[in-house]
């Protein structure tokens, strides 16, 4: 029997945030290495045969005659020099095919390790090529360790891709696709980092600090233009994906398929050749935790993109549930994102401070005319206006004079008369503005709501043509939120509402397989395919209008992180599920694990039905033998579980992942505490 | 009482007035304006005086010591113009004339606000400035300079002036009567630039009250039946400007433990579902987890409510049930035969453009299922309308949920960051014996407060005994007995500009002398009430001409009154502006004890503070209406609303400038 217990000494709260000190006693009760028994001593030569992988497959295995207290490195030696090849093989090492393991410790003995004469061994590269899929859906080729737990070769992936904070991602084993393509995608562009050089191997100073940027980009992306691009490719978001491709893409149905892909994670605490990946094997990168550290955009600039990426596909392909009016908000953020990354070269912080008299200046004078109107901050002009409008009729409409000017719009019968007093002057700060627009059938309407004491008054204006309309629409949008036509963002607010009137005159056309430019970004890419069905393109266009004149001033990074920002505000946030078996129960449930807490979901229901948080935790166990977690919670509150889409192992290193997440501070050093991880998430072999 | 509200508004219009015409540097420097300015203020205020009798004395004091504070600024930037314009003249003879920018408005075009003179029940009487259509134009630029230096300093200084004139123009200030707890009021000047924290340490100074974290300042609407608590970071003006002339609406200083309770209790909030008995004993260090979890993250969790609530539908009197969702985005209901599963809720209302209230009443008022309801409306909205959306819920525990829960969605880290703010400025009072000296952080920490603990003056408001007239009486003293001994810097010659280094003792110097001892050596001021106030220049001509940087130029007012044309022109010095963070700076200097002294003052009475929040000067003739206990002069930081606004970044960036030079 073969049981781990993870026991919290009820935790003595220190000031530092989250769970705060963690006691972690890990009792090993298991008898697993059991040594081959009474071997004989004999100090006879055997042959011990070892394929060579440089050698190439077809060479049959070299044969070397050794004795068992031969040391690893020994053989090593030998081996080399039979095969006469001058070359680096510092990067090499055995690996024991029988029991999958690496013979890394070149001072045991062949009789230490238990090799015998039938071992089959074979001589090759620690690091080798691997195919990564990150978040932003682009295969990277790169060398990764093949030797190492997994947990060091993400830290290893992390720091060749400028990831701080390596511990919250993870790889995972990607979803197969469909074989029915018509080999199309086998052409798919592969960005190659497997020229970088492998830094040797100090694992041990890799610190989460911040790293060191040349030209904005750590040096080994500064060295060459193809290295540029890798390095552009990681830290620019990627243009909206073509409906299709959204469409065309795995899409979990339900809680049980979502509980599935979380069987796919890989053992943190085993290497990738021991979990069956071979070279040239594709595996995703992921974020898998979801709490993020210390994020800081200067530093984090490919963290905070891939990350971005990561929630918008989650939200894309409806991993994760959200609300009609979350949904409009996603996209405008990701409209707005994809286009002022195409305009901003580098995903940069600007900072909105003024550092200048100049500017300061400037900015002075802006405002200055604002409120002293000059003549050419007004708008004059010939509209249509209806106070009580029935809908669907342009009737009711009344043709007047009218002047926009700060943030009011007034009215008069006619030009002459715009000298006197106006018919009415409406104020509109604080209204809402919505469209009525329909390009068919050239219908420009502003819908207003104007504040007034007594409720809201209803107002539409008609404008003749799509000019008139940008203008007067992005005028009441400013004059919405207090801003008159003297602001700076009047132009470009005026550049939007084009933007997306084009979107509405283009979308019911265009085969969204161009890549999207500003102007013809189909709005069918940024939501999921389920308002594919509901909404035509054009009849989302107004809808993600709406949303993004709230956004539409963010600077490129605050738009990022208000995605993400949003995302994380969702309530189903943060939750990995796994389906679960309860003890004495006899249907399976869902356990959802967040950064926070273990809940319990009823899937008759698909409710949750109970919910534990972590910080009243006391111990949980792992019986590998029965795969079975137990937790105990304060008040005697106690569960166990068998776990059906996933490894026990992977569940036991989610909780204990997410608590050594929460231990994370700043008071303590830089470096990562990789071995509290492996104490909190290791299985038997820990220790 | 009508006339009350038009005097004032007439005053502050007058205020205005000068502020305006002080904005023409074509404005002859010599005796002009100021004559203009004393006639129209002696009037002012003789009228002032009889009608105010009947006022409480109080308000009286607070209002006028908010006025005269205000008055006061205006001199001292008329004071710093005159000899802004002066000292050039020395060097530069042949000064060209001002910029043709400059000359185009002539002086004073300034229409005095039409005072709607509201019924005395309304306590927000008036709107002080019009919006300033005559803004003083860009900082000029000076031509023929004789030595550079000068030139860039003048020209610097005139920028300085300009901004600082059309930051004054254009602020709004409202009269605001607070309703306190005893059924007292208290009367302040609010300027738009304040949020209601300000407003809030304001009245923490005039009341003595405990400043615990529950204070708060609530709106009342009896029309609709509703109140809420104003957030700490919201401005006070613009909301009170969206009532109506005749409203009824309110303003209460109230404790309102709700406002804070979710920092104190997240376990109520966060964890709502679990059985009660387990949240009473949570313990502390789960409370702060969980405030970590949902407020300091990089996002703000709102509270995972759900539940069943009544709707009240719209224009009728009945109350329909639906099962709401309260998200981060909004609120939302599940529609009839449908899961709730996210993409299925309907969207009920998103809070950019609403307002939270909590109704009293409603189960009379409109046939509610229970009183335990609240309102969601635009905050516009005064009257009953289809746009207002009642909600009712089964207990008080849930609307408080619910209350919350959305104030959390609409305010987000703001919230958190109100309370850390009002934690410390309660844990600041307890501690504070110590303290006088506010951080530049909390503005006013009140220096009276510290008589406050003393006496039995639990939540002091208690009505000032003395006279009201000998208080506007000493308010016509304008001049405050000279001062020469507290202001340890002798009088500087007048034409050169003082040694920049000596400036920075100089500003953290006033602060501490007076205060300690003025009160004591004082002699009753000159009752002087109808006569213009003979120009005090000696002693208050401190050589610090130049203010901190986000008030005016804080020369001593007697200078205003145009005698003393030899003033030292603004310092040259690049370094002479501090950075924004306001500086304490006294006003109510010199508060002698009024000539009919009344009865023995009692220590910790005169709450009333002069408040000036954004231009407090240091100036001794602040203290007018002081009532005999004022002996402390309040040390009041300034910098209200200013703090980081664009006009003090845009005095960071000049600073900036110049330092590169």
């Amino acid at each position: 029997m073969a049981i781990t217990s993870f026991l919290f000494v009820p935790p003595a709260f220190s000031s530092t945030p989250g769970i705060g000190t963690l006691l972690c006693q890990i009792c090993l009760l298991h008898f697993s290495l059991s040594l081959s028994p009474s071997l004989s001593p004999s100090m006879a030569a055997w042959d011990l045969s070892v394929t060579v992988e440089d050698l190439g497959p077809d060479t049959p295995p070299v044969s070397l005659s050794v004795t068992s207290d031969l040391h690893v490195g020994g053989v090593i030696l030998k081996l080399v020099e039979k095969t006469q090849i001058k070359r680096d093989w510092s990067d090499h090492a055995l690996w024991w095919e029988q029991k999958q393991c690496w013979l890394l410790r070149t001072a045991w003995s062949l009789e230490k390790y238990g090799i015998h004469a039938d071992a089959r061994l074979h001589f090759m590269p620690q690091h080798k090529p691997l195919k990564l899929g990150l978040p932003n859906g682009i295969t990277l080729r790169l060398h990764a360790c093949y030797s190492s737990p997994v947990f060091q070769t993400v830290m290893h992936i992390c720091r060749m891709l400028n990831i701080r904070h390596p511990e919250e991602l993870s790889l995972l084993r990607p979803i197969e696709e469909k074989k029915k393509k018509k080999d199309k995608d086998s052409t798919e562009e592969i960005y190659d980092l497997t020229e970088v050089p492998l830094s040797s191997g100090t694992i041990h100073s890799f610190s989460t600090s911040r790293p060191c940027l040349y030209n904005g980009m750590p040096a080994h992306f500064a060295d060459s233009p193809q290295m540029e691009a890798v390095y552009k490719m990681l830290s620019v978001t990627q243009p909206p994906p073509a409906p299709e491709v959204i469409a065309k893409q795995y899409r979990p149905a339900s809680v049980v398929d979502k509980a599935h892909i979380n069987g796919r994670w890989l053992d943190s605490s085993r290497c990738l050749m021991q979990q069956g990946i071979q070279e040239n094997d594709r595996l995703w990168l992921r974020f898998k935790y979801f709490t993020f550290y210390d994020i800081e955009p200067k530093y984090d600039v490919v963290r905070l993109t891939q990350l971005y990426e990561q929630a918008r596909w989650a939200i894309l392909l409806e991993d994760i549930d959200c609300t009609e009016e979350e949904m409009m908000l996603f996209g405008a953020l990701q409209y707005h994102i994809s286009k002022v990354s195409q305009s901003e070269p580098q995903m940069l912080s600007s900072s909105a401070a003024m550092d200048d008299l100049e500017s300061a200046l400037q900015s002075l004078e802006v405002k200055m005319e604002g409120e002293s109107s000059s003549a050419s901050e007004m708008l004059v002009e010939t509209l249509f206006i209806c106070f009580r409008p029935k809908r669907l009729t342009l009737k009711g409409y009344k043709q007047y004079w009218f002047k926009f000017q700060d943030t009011s719009i007034s009215y008069f019968k006619s030009k002459e008369e715009s000298i006197g007093e106006p018919i009415q002057q409406i104020n509109l700060k604080g209204c809402e503005v919505a469209p009525d627009v329909n390009m068919a059938a050239q219908k420009f309407l502003i819908r207003l709501l104007i504040p007034a004491p007594e409720g809201m008054n209803e107002v539409y204006l008609r404008c003749e043509n799509e000019q008139q309309y940008a203008q007067w629409m992005a005028g009441c949008r400013l004059a919405s939120k207090g801003k008159s036509l003297a602001d700076n963002s009047y132009q470009s607010e005026i550049q939007s509402i084009h933007s997306f009137l084009a979107m509405q005159k283009t979308n019911s056309s265009s085969h969204g397989n161009a890549p999207a430019n500003d102007e013809s970004i189909n709005t069918h890419s940024l939501v999921s395919p389920r308002y594919h069905k509901k909404y035509k393109a054009k009849q989302l266009t107004p809808r993600i209008l709406d949303a993004y004149q709230n956004v539409a001033q963010l600077s490129l990074t605050d738009a990022v992180m208000r995605f993400i920002q949003v995302w994380q505000a969702l309530p189903d946030f943060g939750l990995s599920y796994i389906v679960v078996r309860f003890k004495g129960s006899r249907k399976d449930e869902v356990l959802g694990i967040a950064p926070n807490r273990l809940i319990r979901i009823d899937l008759g229901v698909g409710d949750v039905v109970k919910t534990w948080r972590y910080n009243n935790m006391k111990q949980w166990n792992v019986n590998w033998d029965i795969r079975q977690m137990a937790i105990e919670f304060e008040g005697n509150v106690n569960i166990a579980f068998s776990c059906v889409t996933a490894d026990c192992k992977i569940v036991h290193e989610f909780i204990g992942g997410y608590i050594f997440m929460s231990t994370r501070s700043r008071e303590k050093s830089d470096v990562l505490n990789e071995e509290l991880f492996h104490k909190l998430t290791g299985g038997h072999e820990a220790l | 009482m009508e006339d009350i509200d038009a005097m004032f508004s007439d005053l502050l219009g007058e205020m205005d007035l000068l502020t305006q015409s002080l904005g023409q540097e074509t404005v002859p420097p010599e005796a002009l304006p100021p004559t203009n300015q004393e006639v129209n203020y002696s009037i002012g205020f003789t009228d002032l005086n009889e009608s105010l009798h009947e006022l409480e004395d109080n308000d009286l004091d607070a209002l006028m010591a908010d006025l005269v504070a205000d008055l006061n600024a205006t001199e001292e930037k008329l004071a710093a113009e005159i000899k802004g314009l002066k000292t050039p003249s020395p060097t530069t003879s042949d000064l060209p004339p001002p910029p043709k920018g400059l000359s185009l408005h002539p002086p004073s075009p300034h229409p005095l606000p039409a005072s709607p003179a509201s019924s005395t029940s309304s306590s927000v009487s008036t709107p002080a400035s019009s919006a300033a259509s005559s803004l003083p134009p860009p900082p000029p630029q000076n031509a023929k300079p004789t030595k550079e230096e000068i030139e860039a300093q003048m020209k610097a200084d005139k920028i300085k002036l300009a901004l600082e004139k059309l930051k004054e123009a254009k602020v709004k200030k409202l009269v605001v009567k607070v309703l306190m707890n005893d059924g007292s009021s208290k009367t302040l000047m609010v300027d738009e630039r304040q949020n209601v924290r300000e407003v809030l340490d304001n009245l923490f100074e005039k009341t003595h009250c405990d400043c615990n974290v529950d204070w708060s300042l609530c709106e009342t609407n009896p029309e609709l039946q509703l109140d809420r608590t104003f957030e700490d970071h919201e401005n006070l003006v613009e909301p009170l400007s969206a009532w109506m002339r005749d409203s009824e609406n309110q303003v209460l200083f109230q404790e309102r433990g709700e406002k804070y309770e979710v920092f104190k209790n997240p376990q109520n909030f966060y964890l709502w579902k679990k059985d009660k008995r387990a949240l009473k004993d949570i313990k502390d260090k789960d409370k702060e987890i969980l405030i970590q979890e949902n407020f300091c993250g990089t996002s703000i969790i709102v509270p995972d409510l759900e539940g069943v609530l009544h709707l009240k539908e719209d224009g009728k009197k009945s109350w329909k049930q639906r099962l709401f969702q309260l998200r981060a985005s909004g609120i939302y209901y599940v529609p009839k035969g449908k899961t709730k599963s996210s993409r299925d809720l309907v969207c009920f209302l998103q809070f950019d453009n609403v307002n939270v209230y909590y109704g009293k009443d409603f189960k009379t008022k409109y046939k509610a299922p229970t009183d335990f309801c609240f309102v969601l409306k635009h905050p516009q909205i005064q009257k009953e309308s289809q746009y207002i959306k009642y909600l009712c819920c089964d207990d008080a525990r849930t609307m408080n949920l619910w209350v919350t829960g959305i104030r959390i969605a609409k305010y987000g880290v703001s919230l958190y960051e109100n309370y850390k703010t009002a934690e410390k400025k309660a844990a600041v009072n307890s501690v504070w014996m110590n303290r006088s000296t506010p951080s530049s952080s909390n503005p006013s920490t009140p220096s009276p407060t510290i008589k406050a603990k003393t006496p039995n003056q639990a939540n002091g408001h208690a009505p000032k005994p003395q006279p009201t007239a000998p208080d506007s009486m000493d308010f016509g003293n304008f001049p405050p007995p000279p001062s020469a001994d507290i202001l340890p810097p002798p009088p500087p010659d007048p034409a050169f500009p003082p040694p920049p280094p000596s400036l920075p003792a100089k500003s953290s110097s006033r602060p501490v002398a007076p205060q300690h001892k003025l009160p004591a050596n004082f002699p009753p001021p000159p009752m002087a009430m109808d006569n213009l106030p003979p120009p005090p220049l000696p002693p208050p001509i401190d050589d610090s001409p130049e203010a901190p940087p986000d008030f005016l130029p804080p020369p001593p007012p007697a200078a205003g009154f145009g005698m003393d044309q030899s003033l030292p022109p603004p310092p040259p010095d690049p370094e002479f502006l501090p950075p924004p963070p306001p500086e304490p700076v006294f006003t109510g200097a010199g508060a002698p004890p009024p000539p009919p002294p009344p009865p023995p003052p009692p220590p910790a009475q005169a709450a009333a503070v002069p408040r000036a929040p954004v231009r407090p000067s240091g100036s001794v003739r602040k203290v007018p209406p002081a009532p005999p206990k004022r002996t402390t002069p309040s040390l009041q930081v300034g910098g209200g609303g200013g703090g980081g606004d664009f006009m003090s970044e845009l005095m960071v960036a000049m600073q900036k400038k110049r330092g590169d030079h």
